[in-house]
């Protein structure tokens, strides 16, 4: 064995991967080398340091507070910036500013379908249709937006006067549906064999099932389905005679992207509960973003049509596909403490609760949670120890009849108007959302707390 | 994915894969901001502000292969900061003026961290994966879908490198004291 031979052994020397003839040649080397021996106890000191590394920084990682960190700045830079104006959202201003109503609003949208015809050559169909096509092969997607809500409500659930949150997807496609949808107070994770929802800081739900679209994400899935999205607005355009427009302008990277504005109509009553609470409820203008070059979609934007003004309610900065997703993106670590959603099980005295009206059942959970009887409460919903830190001791001051919205008829729930004063002394007027438990028939609390 | 490659992706429409540059990296400089401070709290306040800084910077970092060494510089200066703004969470505060000073064995820790960011990068790839990972070089071998003698090899290149690279900055120290 040669000097150059023995340096290409050291690491298997130190590894134990040397067979007998290798070890004896190595050893042989040292003996007369001295150059060789410095060296290799060198390296054998090296290595005795170096495995030392791994176990004073084990099970440490600073991915997810680092990434959330830079968003966190990214986020703080861009409020501190003007808002990017593009001619639309110029004019569509210039509009609100001058009060002009509904008709207006059509005669601008008439005059950019005109001007795009004139002027652009490309429809929103021909733009709609490139980005379906340049997406019709992903095997993943990841989605990263902000959108105007609590940070714990429900994935769907607007809440246009709130700040924005983060709100992120990922999704595998193949070989098996995986998915994770998190926003700050809230992440649901589907793996592939179960679906979980974790609600900050100790609520759970596990379906032992795989899912499309568990948790309320349907609407986040469909974005992210985005070459059936693509195709799909544009047949409700057709179908629903939604007004279009397409204007051009510069993206961040200097390149000029396609923007398809798309007016879309919920079909849900102006006087509705629920009306512009959720996005399946909402009246949104819907601005897609094109690469020209691409023809890929870059980013997105939805505002929320009101009658009096429109409010940008989501943004989607990143579309990114057959990207590399760190396996463990579909994981879900819970702390310990974690309350498991119950199932609702036949009660001795089922019937009793079963004769109740939605009021009655909303009235009997606040007064147990009033007494703190917390088996009693259970009855109604999970309790987690955030809940009864929120609602123990609390004093009912009013509850009165239900009332219905248009969804309650795929719903099912019936909303029980409430004041209650907790116990720090604030006191809450909304409304109990309660459902009837298909198997027990029982009320259960789905929402509103 | 290679470094460079990663940076290219990140400043070019792919921001999230600087994920991949964090779970690479913040071992080694989680190790080297411990040695530096002290103290493992702090030493992991460091290393967040770092990584985010980096994020940041990247666009003007000219070498994107030399990111292991830019981003212990980046980690260097955070450590200084965060002595000289917070001295009070570290155990044994000293003089706010100075660099905090290391003991001997902190030292000569602090500088094979200096050491490993210099390797080239197959080389320190494979380091990494075998003393911060913990990985045994079998499973290198499968990982890196190479040869187990190549990663045997690698190795022994990277110790030649660190052992040559620490005389060097021993030799640099001892004109400095002179």
């Amino acid at each position: 064995m040669n000097c150059n031979e023995f340096q290409d052994c050291l690491g298997a020397y130190l590894e134990g991967t040397l067979d007998a003839d290798e070890r004896s040649a190595y050893q042989q080397h040292i003996a007369t080398c001295s150059g060789c021996r410095l060296l290799a106890e060198a390296s054998s000191s090296l290595h005795e340091r170096l495995l030392k590394r791994g176990p004073s920084t084990s099970g440490i990682s600073l991915v997810g507070s680092v990434m959330e960190k830079i968003r966190q700045r990214e986020r703080e830079e861009r409020v501190q910036e003007p808002e990017e104006e593009t001619f639309l959202s110029k004019l569509l201003k210039w509009r609100w500013s001058l009060g002009m109503g509904t008709a207006a609003t059509v005669a601008t949208l008439i005059l950019f379908v005109i001007l795009g015809s004139l002027n652009l050559q490309v429809s929103a169909a021909e733009i709609m249709t490139r980005g379906a096509n340049a997406v019709a092969k992903l095997r993943n997607i990841h989605l990263r937006g902000q959108l105007r809500t609590d940070p714990a409500d429900n994935f769907s659930a607007i809440t246009s006067d709130k700040k924005f949150v983060s709100i992120e997807l990922w999704k595998e496609f193949e070989p098996v549906l995986k998915w994770r949808i998190e926003k700050p107070g809230r992440v649901a994770v589907m793996d592939g064999k179960e679906s979980m929802l974790f609600i900050k800081p100790d609520y759970a739900v596990k379906y032992s099932r795989p899912s499309d679209t568990a948790f309320d994400t349907q609407w986040l899935h469909e974005i992210a389905n985005l070459n059936q999205l693509l195709n799909g607005e544009m047949a409700a355009v057709k179908k629903h005679g939604w007004m279009t427009a397409v204007t051009r302008e510069h993206g961040k990277n200097g390149r000029m992207q396609s923007l398809v504005t798309i007016e879309a109509k919920a079909e849900c009553g102006n006087d509705d509960y629920l009306k512009n609470k959720f996005f399946c409820t909402a009246d949104t203008r819907r601005v897609y973003v094109f690469d020209e070059v691409t023809g890929l979609p870059s980013s997105a934007r939805i505002y929320l049509c009101a009658s009096t003004s429109d409010k940008l309610i989501f943004e989607l900065d990143l579309i990114e596909g057959n990207t590399a997703i760190a396996s463990d993106v579909f994981q879900l670590c819970l702390p310990e403490n974690v309350d498991w959603a119950q199932e609702m099980r036949l009660l001795p005295d089922n019937e009793k609760y079963v004769a109740l009206n939605s009021e009655q059942a909303a009235r009997a959970f606040f007064d147990a949670c009033a007494h703190e009887d917390w088996d009693e409460a259970g009855k109604f919903c999970t309790i987690t120890g955030s809940l009864k830190a929120y609602l123990g001791g609390l004093q009912v001051i009013s509850t009165s009849d239900h009332f219905t919205s248009a969804l309650s008829l795929i719903s099912g729930a019936e909303f029980v108007p409430y004041e209650i004063k907790l116990k720090n002394g604030n006191v809450k007027k909304h409304n109990l959302a309660l459902k009837r438990d298909r198997q027990t028939r029982r009320w259960f609390v789905d929402g509103g707390i | 994915m290679t470094d460079p490659e990663l940076i290219e992706r990140c400043l070019h429409g792919y921001p999230d894969d600087f994920r991949f540059l964090v779970q690479r990296y913040e071992k080694p400089l989680l190790g080297y901001l411990t040695n530096r401070l002290g103290n493992r709290e702090c030493a992991r306040e460091a290393a967040q502000e770092a990584l985010v800084r980096a994020y940041f910077g990247l666009p003007k970092l000219e070498k994107p292969e030399s990111f292991h060494s830019w981003l212990l510089g980046i980690g260097s200066r955070v450590a200084l900061e965060l002595y000289r703004s917070k001295y009070r969470c570290i155990e044994d505060p000293r003089d706010v003026s100075t660099a905090p000073a290391m003991t001997a064995e902190a030292s000569e820790e602090y500088c094979l961290d200096e050491a490993i960011a210099t390797l080239p990068d197959s080389q320190r790839q494979v380091l990494m994966l075998r003393y911060y990972e913990e990985m045994s070089c079998q499973q290198i071998a499968e990982r890196l879908r190479i040869p187990l003698g190549t990663v045997t090899k690698t190795l022994s290149r990277a110790y030649v490198g660190l052992r040559d690279e620490l005389e060097k900055a021993r030799r640099k120290q001892m004109e400095k004291q002179r």
